[in-house]
């Protein structure tokens, strides 16, 4: 009860300061009204009474203070006070706000854009329960050969299944095209086979509808289709009576049983999921690896123990099985790290681009607070002198730097909104539907909370350091001086140290974002091997009902091929199973070498696979090295033949003529016919974060025969045009086959690196944000520089020192404090390079003498470098020569309004080097000469006379003294 | 008799609570009652019974109300409440048994 009541008491006293603080008044009148009134009734007069009274009561307001902080909560009102009289001073000095408040919002509003990024992508790509304890189980032989190869076998799946129980349940799928048909037309659609467990493994189940049930994996009872959200959005036009429908997928009818959240993307891109009926030969079967898998790991086991068990299992398998599993291990990949392998230095670059900026930032900001805390010296001695003790104005100054800390936080966040969105939309969304999380992008709480978290971490440090100079302030000097203070030589050390940090840092951030940028260029160009200008893709795809068998499939698309390459302007026309620079991995196959030693199937050489039609390199400008083309002729009666890639020519009959070996596909007993091979061609690179080639085997389309192909067509001219007649083509031959996938390929191309250039662009642009702050950073030092010397600079002109030698001392300043920076960025831009190499795919590593010395292809990268110091420079010395004119323009005549008492005392103390060798001015008073008090300290000092005293009538009554200090 | 010493201020708390057990007053008042009842002897500086009367509203062991006093001038009266006479009992016995222990000390040397 009590403490209730004191609770409340409390709160009252919190929000009606201003009242209680007028009853207090009332209250301590009322009382010495009272002792007056009896005062005067004793026999007093009334102002002895009052005297009297006022002595008996004691120092009234002291007194009322101690009743106030009987109140409490007086911290609360010195903060809000302290607020409110930062405000008052932020409103009073608008431009000092306004730059300290932009560079700040620049600084967190960079690494806002950037954390959203990273926040979407790398730390929530998947909204599923429990994200980190999903894994990818698949086997391989030892070589990881990317995302699509990551499979398992059903056979030993089921054992992973049943022997040991490692996880609290696996789930399996497999890819599979479907032509989507209603209303007449027919459309292809991305999807998968799924086990009934798969969207419960994942922790994911429809917005609508049910689940797959288990009795659905037997083959025949197949019938139910869980659809997308942008499926049942685009195709089924939202009806909301679809639940129930049937539609009809590669000739079979299917029923809806359900649709997924929007959110829901895994595996990416997929808008269908039928279930997986496997025949029970199929369920058995070790030899292919055919189904991807997901686990969910037991909470109670750790990944270490998961993986040893793996082993075991591994192990068991293939002693148990050797013509299938020997060599063949189990492995599991965290679902997270899956993504992390590609995203992770990519984005780790951008963010530590992003902080880099924020220290810029920072420094720059070190410096302005620096130069006002030197302007507020007075008001704080003053406070000081009022009984302010160092924790109070401490906590004014943390309280004010927090003020301009939010509103920076603020003003980057009201940008960042538009920024983030920009960022997210700059990628066309046929590649981000490929990005899991990439729709996530966005200011959510997360970005909220860090945002606010880092402004108030960066007013909490400014506020402190500015309080810790407090300490070096000697509040006494400060108050005795007139006029301007100064910083003292230690100060301006630490002054041009951070400006010199700051050219280092932006030294550093240029080269990186030179290389970074020309790095993405040259990865742009590195789709070498093929043209892909003027050339216009397709992809047609032959319902299963239709055309069931390989003669009415080659029949078609012979015809079809017929028909698109003799259109008008068309050059040449081909089929191709995948196109190179298209992010998409090939089909792999084993093959078996004629006349080499016989290998099993877990020993024998993997190569990428392709059919094709005979005009493909010409149509893609893909070199012949030896032998030749497909024709027509490589029909399905003739000899089998293949053509082979230069890396498998080079790896498999290293020094010797490939033509006319044989070897077929799959291991030593498959029953595949041998084939001849009869051409070898240039390589091309298949996607861009893998820079290995790998051998490739190309097999005429009419010996291996598909259900899909791509066309590639070269145009004469722009290839969009030739989009209608394409569809005309093909339609001439089967009005029923649609086509899919209309692009020029160049846009293609470019649209599967746009993650890259995208980089490059943020890059360049944190480049010359940085530059921009440093320049900047350096203006503000050397005006800052040049104001406190402009008395020096004053006697100077007035002992004869023409322009050019003062411009020359600002430029000695200016050149020491950016050389200081760029002796130190440099070899720091050199670290930092190498260790992007490595990071970063495409930029070819390049070693140190040939970035110093050598001109060779490198040199454009040294080049770049030096131009971005070079125009560096050149920024610096412009603004060191904006800033001298106020020197010039200062009369000498300042000098001599100083006060005249005090000129030689002022400059042994003003002058900032003057305890180094250097020369320095005293102006004396010749009658004061030896009875001024510092004239003691001028004769402690070696003097070495240079020469010139000015004549008597050009000084006036004084006699000027030059020297120079030479040792102390 | 001269300044007030330090003992004086420690029981101050003591000495409103004692005063405003019996009937509720108002600042002035309590300074003449303490000064009146213990003869003169306790002088303690007037303005310094605010921010203990104050401090004890604060505690909830008094409570304040503005009331006219018999002259018509507003003016505000400080009761002692149920928490408050608890307090009372308790310092007023820690104050018995300080002040014997010091009597023993002193009286039998």
């Amino acid at each position: 009860m009590v403490s209730a009541r004191r609770f409340w008491l409390r709160l009252q006293t919190l929000f009606r300061r201003e009242r209680a603080a007028e009853r207090l008044d009332d209250e301590v009148q009322f009382h010495l009204e009272q002792q007056i009134a009896e005062n005067i009734a004793a026999g007093m007069t009334r102002e002895e009474a009052c005297h009297a009274a006022m002595r008996a009561f004691g120092n009234s307001s002291l007194l009322k203070e101690e009743t106030r902080d009987a109140w409490g909560w007086t911290w609360l009102e010195q903060f809000a006070s302290d607020l409110r009289y930062g405000l008052r001073t932020l409103r009073k000095s608008p431009g000092f706000t306004t730059i300290v408040v932009l560079t700040l919002a620049f600084g967190i509003g960079t690494n806002t854009a950037i954390f959203s990024m990273v926040n979407a992508l790398l730390l929530h790509p998947y909204r599923f329960h429990n994200l980190d304890s999903l894994v990818l189980l698949f086997e391989n032989r030892g070589i990881d050969e990317g995302p699509d190869a990551r499979r398992i076998s059903p056979g030993d799946l089921s054992d992973l299944r049943a022997s040991s129980r490692l996880f609290e349940d696996i789930a399996t799928y497999q890819y599979r095209d479907f032509n989507f048909s209603s209303e007449g037309r027919v459309d292809v659609a991305q999807g998968c086979r799924v086990s009934a467990n798969f969207f419960s493994v994942l922790g994911a189940a429809p917005a609508q509808g049910h689940l797959f049930s288990a009795n659905e994996e037997q083959p025949g009872s197949d019938q139910s289709v869980i659809v997308s959200n942008r499926f049942w959005q685009s195709r089924l036009a939202s009806d909301p009576q679809f639940l129930g429908k049937s539609i009809r997928l590669n000739g079979r009818n299917y029923t809806v049983a359900g649709i997924m959240p929007p959110d829901f993307n895994y595996p990416v891109s997929m808008e269908l999921w039928v279930p997986l009926a496997l025949t029970p030969a199929e369920k058995s079967d070790r030899a292919r690896l055919s189904l991807f898998a997901l686990g969910r790991l037991k909470p109670s086991l750790s990944i270490a123990q998961t993986n040893a068990a793996l082993n075991n299992l591994s192990r068991r398998l293939s002693e148990l099985y050797p013509k299938t599993n020997a060599g063949r291990a189990l492995h599991l990949l965290q679902l997270r790290k899956e993504l992390y392998i590609y995203s992770l230095p990519l984005f780790l670059l951008l963010q530590a681009a992003a902080l880099f900026v924020l220290l810029l930032a920072c420094a720059n900001l070190a410096n302005l607070l620096f130069a006002r805390m030197i302007a507020r010296q007075r008001e704080l001695a003053v406070r000081s002198a009022l009984g302010a003790n160092r924790t109070r104005l401490a906590r004014l100054l943390v309280s004010e730097m927090s003020l301009l800390a939010i509103l920076g936080g603020a003003v980057a966040i009201a940008a960042s909104y538009s920024s983030v969105s920009i960022l997210r939309n700059s990628i066309s969304p046929a590649w981000t539907k490929w990005v899991p999380g990439w729709d996530g992008i966005r200011v959510d709480s997360t970005v909220l909370f860090s945002t606010i978290l880092l402004s108030l971490l960066l007013g909490l440090v400014f506020g402190l350091a500015a309080a810790l100079h407090l300490r070096h302030i000697n509040l006494n000097t400060v108050l005795k001086e007139t006029g301007r203070g100064s910083a003292g030589p230690a100060r301006g050390r630490l002054r041009n140290g951070l400006v010199s940090a700051q050219v280092a840092l932006a030294l550093v951030l240029l080269v990186c974002a030179g290389l970074t940028t020309q790095g993405f260029n040259r990865l742009a160009q590195a789709y070498q091997g093929f043209q892909p200008d003027q050339v216009l893709k397709f992809e047609v795809s032959l319902p299963e009902n239709a055309y069931p068998d390989d003669a009415k499939r080659n029949n078609f698309f012979q015809t079809a091929l017929r028909g698109v390459s003799s259109l008008p302007g068309v050059s040449g026309a081909a089929l191709t199973s995948n196109l190179p620079a298209s992010n998409v991995d090939n089909e792999k196959t084993l093959f078996t070498i004629q006349d080499r030693p016989a290998l099993q199937a877990s020993e024998a050489p993997a190569a990428d696979f392709q059919t094709i039609s005979g005009d493909y390199f010409s149509v893609l400008k893909i070199p012949l090295i030896a032998g030749r083309f497909f024709t027509e002729s490589d029909n399905a009666t003739a000899a089998r033949g293949a053509i082979i890639s230069r890396t498998m020519a080079n790896r498999f009959w290293p020094g010797s003529d490939p033509l006319g070996q044989r070897f077929k596909l799959g291991a030593a007993d498959s029953a595949e016919p041998w084939m001849t091979v009869v051409g070898v061609v240039g390589d091309a690179r298949q996607n861009w974060w893998n820079p290995a080639t790998f051998p490739v085997i190309y097999q005429p389309y009419l010996q291996s025969s598909r259900s899909w192909f791509r066309f590639v067509l070269r145009a004469a001219s722009n290839p969009t045009g030739y989009a209608s007649a394409a569809h005309a083509a093909i339609s001439q031959v089967d009005p029923e086959i649609p086509i899919t996938e209309l692009n020029t390929l160049e846009t293609e191309v470019q649209d599967s690196i746009a993650i890259v250039h995208i980089m490059g662009v943020l890059m360049a642009i944190f480049g010359s944000v940085a530059l921009l702050l440093s320049s900047i950073g350096v203006y503000g030092i050397l005006s800052e520089n040049v104001a406190q010397r402009t008395h020096e600079f004053g006697i100077r002109f007035a002992l004869g020192a023409n322009p050019r030698d003062v411009l020359r001392l600002v430029f000695r300043h200016a050149v020491t404090v950016s050389g200081v920076g760029l002796a130190i960025g440099l070899p720091i831009s050199f670290a930092v390079s190498r260790a992007m190499a490595a990071f970063v795919f495409g930029i070819v590593s390049v070693s140190l003498p040939t970035l110093g010395v050598v001109p060779t292809e490198n040199s454009i990268a040294l080049k770049n470098r030096d131009q971005h110091a070079i125009g560096e420079k050149f920024l610096d010395l412009a603004k060191a020569l904006a800033a001298v004119p106020r020197v010039v323009r200062e009369m000498p005549h300042r000098l001599l309004e100083a006060e005249d008492h005090q000129a030689c005392r002022v400059y042994v103390e003003r002058m900032p080097d003057c305890s180094r060798r250097s020369s320095f001015v005293a102006v004396v008073q010749p009658t004061d000469l030896r009875q001024h008090h510092n004239w003691s300290h001028f004769q402690r000092l070696n003097w070495s006379w240079l020469g010139r005293i000015l004549p008597q009538r050009e000084m006036r009554s004084r006699s000027v003294i030059v020297g120079k200090i030479v040792a102390q | 008799m001269g300044k007030p010493n330090d003992l004086v201020q420690g029981t101050l708390d003591l000495l409103i609570l004692k005063t405003l057990s019996l009937e509720s007053k108002h600042g002035w008042a309590i300074a003449k009652r303490i000064q009146q009842i213990s003869g003169e002897v306790l002088q303690v500086q007037q303005g310094s019974l605010y921010p203990a009367l104050h401090r004890l509203e604060q505690k909830a062991w008094i409570k304040a109300k503005w009331k006219e006093t018999e002259t018509g001038r507003q003016a505000k009266f400080y009761s002692l409440t149920g928490a408050g006479r608890a307090q009372l009992e308790k310092e007023a016995q820690n104050w018995s048994r300080l002040s014997a222990a010091i009597n023993l000390v002193v009286e039998t040397t």
